[in-house]
């Protein structure tokens, strides 16, 4: 297990691969331990680290640093104390919005963003989950599929605060219009069948910034990169390979990648 | 779950057993050649051996076979990482004492499940 202290308090973190940086931030249901196919599918090219955002997994508890502004000083920080320079990131749910939350505050420091399960809307969001504790969350978002187990497991070690707070904050910011002005290039992810954020009706990217683009997984709910592994790990490696600044645009969904030891 | 010894002398390779069985519940040893394995096993006595065939100091068939003359440990399994379409390599491990041989190249996936198999055949 790998941690830093940052602000006198243990951040949980775990790394895999060598190359250039790329962060994975989680969502409302579990903490870094999900992204373990993403990490070592990146791995081949990437130096991937995963984090634990405070309130959640092995990070410290704390109610004081649970609003989205604290959690994008923790990566500020976490860059700043692992000597970090421009990154990738790929955040889901509440990593999301912290990825595209430090995406805006440091362009200089961000190369690209994909953001999984971001809600475009305030309205995207379901209620419940501001209101259901981390293991009905897991119960309800998560399927049965063996994968999910490793955010099942996870859950329940969440501060029900750390969710309902960023939740909060969600409410008092216009994410249409703050993701519109974001000059990072972005890639927007959503699952077809995802019961806490509604995906977008359809793949419509015509009023999306020329640096942006969305991709709906048909078969996934909550968790594309556990519902649709091969697919989502083969959108990340091609978006990853992007030239720096490049548009998005022309992505899209591809057959299974899988990363295979020699 | 279980104690596993890893030698490879590939890191990235390397890095990436260890983050997957680790991860999977294993306590893992890495190291990076034979003579190391041969020197961990002994010491930490390990469930599983796991061992890449063509490493530099000692070879992996020359690290099972001096731990398959070593009373404390000859009789922990050892399992060989074999190069698709080194079938003489897979030959000459099992002559050497090895147990099993895993082709590569192999998914991280396919790796977890072989030795979730692999142990559960030793414990019967």
């Amino acid at each position: 297990m790998s941690a830093v202290i940052l602000q006198d308090e243990i951040v949980h973190y775990e790394v895999l691969g060598r190359g250039r940086p790329l962060i994975f931030l989680h969502g409302w249901v579990g903490s870094w331990r999900y992204w373990i196919p993403s990490m070592q599918a990146a791995s081949v090219t990437f130096r991937a680290y995963a984090i634990d955002l405070w309130g959640f997994g092995d990070s410290t508890k704390d109610q004081s640093r649970y609003t989205i502004e604290q959690q994008v000083n923790l990566i500020d920080n976490f860059l700043d104390k692992l000597g970090i320079g421009r990154i990738a990131l790929v955040g889901h749910g509440l990593g999301a919005v912290v990825a595209l939350n430090f995406a805006a505050a440091k362009p200089e420091i961000v190369d690209r963003v994909m953001a999984v399960g971001f809600p475009l809307d305030g309205n995207q969001v379901n209620p419940r989950l501001r209101t259901a504790t981390p293991v009905e969350l897991a119960d309800w978002l998560l399927g049965r599929i063996p994968a999910a187990e490793s955010a099942r497991v996870e859950a329940p070690k969440a501060d029900i605060l750390a969710v309902q707070t960023s939740l909060n904050n969600l409410q008092n910011v216009d994410l249409v219009d703050f993701s519109a002005h974001i000059v990072t290039p972005c890639l927007f992810v959503h699952g077809q069948n995802d019961p806490a954020i509604t995906p977008p009706q359809v793949e419509d990217n015509t009023n999306l910034p020329e640096h942006t683009h969305q991709v709906i997984f048909e078969q996934s709910g909550h968790f594309p990169m556990l519902d649709e592994t091969s697919k989502f790990n083969r959108l990340l490696s091609d978006f990853l390979s992007l030239q720096s600044g490049e548009s998005p645009r022309q992505l899209q969904l591809k057959e299974e990648w899988k990363r295979r030891v020699r | 779950m279980a104690k596993i010894l890893i030698a490879e002398d590939e890191r990235d390779i390397r890095d990436l057993i260890t983050f997957t069985l680790r991860f999977a519940g294993h306590e893992v040893l890495a190291t990076a050649n034979g003579e190391e394995a041969y020197e961990k096993a002994l010491k930490e006595i390990p469930d599983l051996i796991l061992m890449d065939v063509r490493m530099p100091r000692m070879t992996g068939y020359e690290a099972c076979k001096k731990m398959k003359g070593e009373a404390s440990i000859k009789n922990i399994p050892v399992v060989f990482l074999s190069a698709k379409g080194q079938e003489t390599e897979v030959q000459t491990g099992l002559e050497v004492g090895a147990v099993e041989y895993i082709l590569k190249p192999f998914s991280p996936d396919q790796l977890t499940e072989r030795v979730k198999t692999i142990l559960g055949q030793i414990r019967k």
